[in-house]
């Protein structure tokens, strides 16, 4: 047997999808239900238009969001917890700039009743001062740990400096907006925001009297009005640096703002960032860990929310080899820019982006997350063809071209902290 | 109930199969019986930067990742206390080049200096960003020593120290090899959507020619019994004062692994939990509780944890935390609590089985544990947890003389 001859291997086969049913329920309220389960395991996913950005206020959407079973005068938030807790449920907080929300999880034989216990709760919310108090404790604490990580002072400059402090989606908060938040806040914002029609997502193999309930339930909520709302962005451009004595590592982010999932240099971009930084074997981990030694972990990233997208480079490295690294980082976009991407390493990316896919459809919980993908993009429903058709037929001169077109230095904000 | 089949090929590779015919992947897994505990007191950390050089080429393949790729494939690893896990996700029609990526390292690395010279770098700065440049990142550097006074778990899978890690040689590194990366000292085990004469074919073809070597007998020194209460404090830049207080309890093939696993939740799981209850919401001393049970495979702990609120002495935040640890040990859990930490366990368990991924390493993990045959029996041992149990595991656990607290104050 000769050792040193892999073994043949084909590419992965298209990607069968399974969708989940559309079943309208009552005042405008869509329900998406994945049946087919193997298992017992069920999750109830409720979504609004409640992220950060509808926010006046720092931190209100979230704590909203958090606090969604905190419960009343008349009912505490103990009681909720412990009954939720008795079914085996686990209830958890949903949030980003645009959606907030809660998940549910529990087995098919208690979901009835865990559902009960947060319906009961959602009825008579009404965010209560110690309820608040104990929440802010929690979240400072967090917060202050957070605060100390170069890693975190780094994302916070980042988002600050890639959107425009601002703007809704440039938000960040700071210590004293802890201090200024109040139980009429939540509570203004929740009747503004969580009367209207959620979207819901349903993984398990439930019987059809929970549909039914799920639907009641839905009499109470208004029809949902798209919500108006557009914001214009102001990036910053070239270096921000954030100093933290004595930090044994820097934390680097680099990026810019990029499409959103609809436009027609999406995929083919998405390719050229695996192999600048999407994959184990990517050129920035090859270079800056695997070569230099100069860090744990690199990579790069495109994120697409609903109004803006952006591209992004991470990592932390040892503090003195922290000019370095970046000079790497940049080097490598030079080499995307110069250099066509040989045969050998297009095709091994082009297969490992096919294995991906395969990977992330895995499950009846992975395919839910896709058909979200598809959902809140407003993609159609051919994306994820398209994008494997576009992936066999990307070449090397396309990705070249589409550096040279992005991986701009001068078009990028450039953030250190530590 | 995870189903699986067993073959043991003649070098002494024990093999074990777990079919799923819902999936196009399959994972390729191979775990090996050495971990932290089997190093030398003054070469620390060696276990887990061993594991990253095995991604460093081998005998026969100068490169493991790029054809692993090349199939649709991905793969990573882990080093604890215990053992060291590799595995490989690829669609299952490309199976036969994780067989053959495998097995080649098994077989022997490629000793490359270069690579040992780079893992070294990305190891030291492993250890800074995981262990010394975050807050709270060093308590386990600081904890284990202070409950383990014999045993090897007195160190961290890291490593004591840096130095440790900058000293190790290429000849630490082929000793190493020869000594643990052996067939008898590995499992193997594979799942997806297969037949199990093409999973014996496969490991026949690509393990079976690998010399035995020798089987590693294991033995370390044994921890004797706490007797005496243990207390450190520490100031570092961290924003809020914490305390750390571990406990010994058995190991985790021992049944009270079980009763442990549940007074943990008890204490720390989910907002209805004692500790959320009485230290957070009632008595506003704390805003992080938490308490788990480590598991290792040669002495448990149990762990208790919080971060104090501003203004609260540690002295009153300690008290607080015994009150609760005693109350257990005093006074008759209530069937619902007990019922209801049970559930908890059920839901969690079906979750975590979803994913092939997982169920694999699980059986690499129970069949190295020498549990395999009990794999499946997780759920009752748990359901056979009393409130009696709970009340003996907790008055004879939660005392002073078996106590190792660590005290972490704010850097003024």
């Amino acid at each position: 047997m000769n050792r040193t001859v892999a073994p043949s291997y084909s590419q992965a086969q298209d990607l069968k999808l399974v969708l989940p049913e559309k079943i309208m329920l009552n005042h405008g309220v869509a329900l998406y239900w994945l049946k087919d389960v193997p298992d017992a395991s069920v999750k109830l996913e409720i979504s609004w238009d409640a992220g950060s950005k509808y926010q006046d206020k720092h931190l209100v959407a979230s704590f909203t969001s958090k606090m969604l079973l905190s419960g009343s005068e008349n009912l505490s938030a103990k009681a909720i917890s412990e009954e939720i807790d008795f079914y085996g449920g686990y209830a958890q907080q949903e949030m980003d700039k645009d959606h907030a929300g809660i998940s549910l999880y529990g087995l098919a034989e208690n979901i009835e009743a865990i559902f009960e216990v947060f319906e009961k709760a959602f009825a008579l919310v009404s965010f209560p001062d110690s309820e608040l108090q104990k929440e802010l404790d929690i979240s400072l604490n967090k917060f202050r740990v957070e605060s100390q990580k170069v890693k975190t002072l780094c994302r916070r400059a980042f988002v600050k400096g890639l959107y425009g402090e601002n703007t809704k989606y440039g938000q960040v908060a700071s210590e004293e907006d802890f201090k200024k938040l109040q139980s009429a806040d939540l509570l203004n914002y929740f009747n503004d925001k969580y009367k209207f029609a959620p979207v819901i997502f349903l993984t398990g193999n439930v019987p059809d009297q929970f549909i039914d309930k799920l639907r009641l339930w839905t009499n109470h909520f208004k029809p949902i009005e798209q919500p108006h709302f557009s914001q214009d962005f102001s990036q910053t451009k070239g270096r921000v640096e954030i100093p933290k004595e004595g930090a044994l590592q820097s934390a680097i982010r680099i990026g810019r703002l990029m499409f959103k999932k609809d436009h027609p240099d999406y995929y083919k971009f998405q390719l050229l960032n695996t192999i600048l930084g999407g994959y184990f074997g990517s050129r920035l981990m090859t270079n800056i860990r695997e070569e230099k030694g100069y860090t744990y972990g690199i990579g790069s990233g495109m994120a697409v929310l609903q109004d803006v997208g952006y591209f992004f480079v991470s990592t932390e490295v040892g503090s003195s080899v922290k000019e370095d690294a970046i000079k790497e980082v940049f080097h490598e976009f030079d080499r995307l820019k110069n250099e066509l991407i040989s045969a050998d390493e297009l095709v091994k990316v082009k297969n490992y982006m096919l294995g991906e896919f395969l990977r992330q459809a895995d499950g009846p919980l992975h395919m839910m997350e896709i058909f979200k993908n598809i959902y809140f993009n407003r993609l159609p429903p051919t994306y994820y063809s398209d994008f494997i058709k576009a992936i066999h037929s990307a070449t090397a001169e396309e990705l070249m071209t589409l550096a040279n077109k992005y991986l701009v230095r001068d078009a990028m904000v450039e953030v250190t902290a530590g | 109930m995870i189903a699986f089949e067993q073959f043991t090929l003649d070098n002494g590779l024990k093999v074990i199969f777990h079919q799923d015919k819902t999936t196009p992947m399959a994972v390729v897994n191979v775990i090996y019986d050495v971990g932290a505990r089997d190093e030398n007191e003054n070469k620390t950390g060696f276990a887990h930067l061993f594991e990253h050089l095995m991604f460093g080429g081998s005998k026969n393949i100068p490169n493991f990742d790029a054809p692993l790729q090349l199939a649709g494939g991905e793969c990573n690893a882990f080093t604890n206390n215990d053992i060291t896990n590799y595995y490989d996700q690829l669609p299952v029609q490309n199976i036969e080049t994780a067989f053959w990526l495998e097995s080649d390292r098994m077989l022997e690395l490629a000793f490359t200096p270069k690579s040992l010279e780079v893992q070294r770098n990305v190891v030291i700065e492993e250890f800074k960003q995981r262990y010394l440049n975050q807050p709270y990142g060093d308590v386990w550097l600081e904890l284990r020593p202070l409950i383990y006074k014999e045993h090897p778990y007195k160190w961290a899978t890291i490593g004591k120290e840096i130095s440790h890690i900058e000293n190790a040689t290429m000849e630490d590194v082929k000793s190493f090899f020869y000594k643990h990366y052996a067939p008898p000292n590995a499992t193997l085990v594979v799942g997806g959507n297969l037949e199990l004469d093409r999973v014996k074919e496969l490991a026949e073809k690509w393990f079976g020619s690998i010399p035995s070597r020798e089987k590693y007998d294991r033995s370390l020194p044994v921890e004797p019994e706490q007797k005496e209460r243990r207390e450190k404090t520490i100031e570092r830049d961290v924003p809020a004062n914490a305390i750390y207080i571990a406990f010994r309890m058995a190991e985790r093939t021992d049944n009270e692994f079980y009763t442990g696993d549940l007074v943990s939740d008890i204490l720390g799981r989910g907002k209805s939990s004692r500790f959320y209850e009485k230290l957070i919401t009632e008595k506003k001393m704390f805003s992080q509780v938490a308490s788990y049970v480590t598991g290792g495979w040669e002495d448990g702990l149990i762990i208790v944890m919080g971060h104090l609120l501003e203004g609260i002495s540690m002295e009153d935040a300690e008290i607080a935390m015994w009150e609760e640890l005693q109350d257990l040990g005093k006074n008759d859990l209530p069937e619902r609590e007990l019922t209801k930490v049970k559930n908890k366990f059920k839901t969690s368990k079906v979750f975590s089985e979803q994913p092939l991924l997982n169920r694999v390493m699980n059986i690499a993990l129970f069949d190295r544990i020498q549990m395999l045959d009990e794999l499946n029996d997780e759920l009752s041992k748990y359901d056979a947890v009393t409130s009696t149990s709970i009340k003996e595991f907790s008055s004879k656990t939660f005392v002073h003389e078996n106590s190792s607290t660590l005290k972490i104050l704010v850097k003024k």
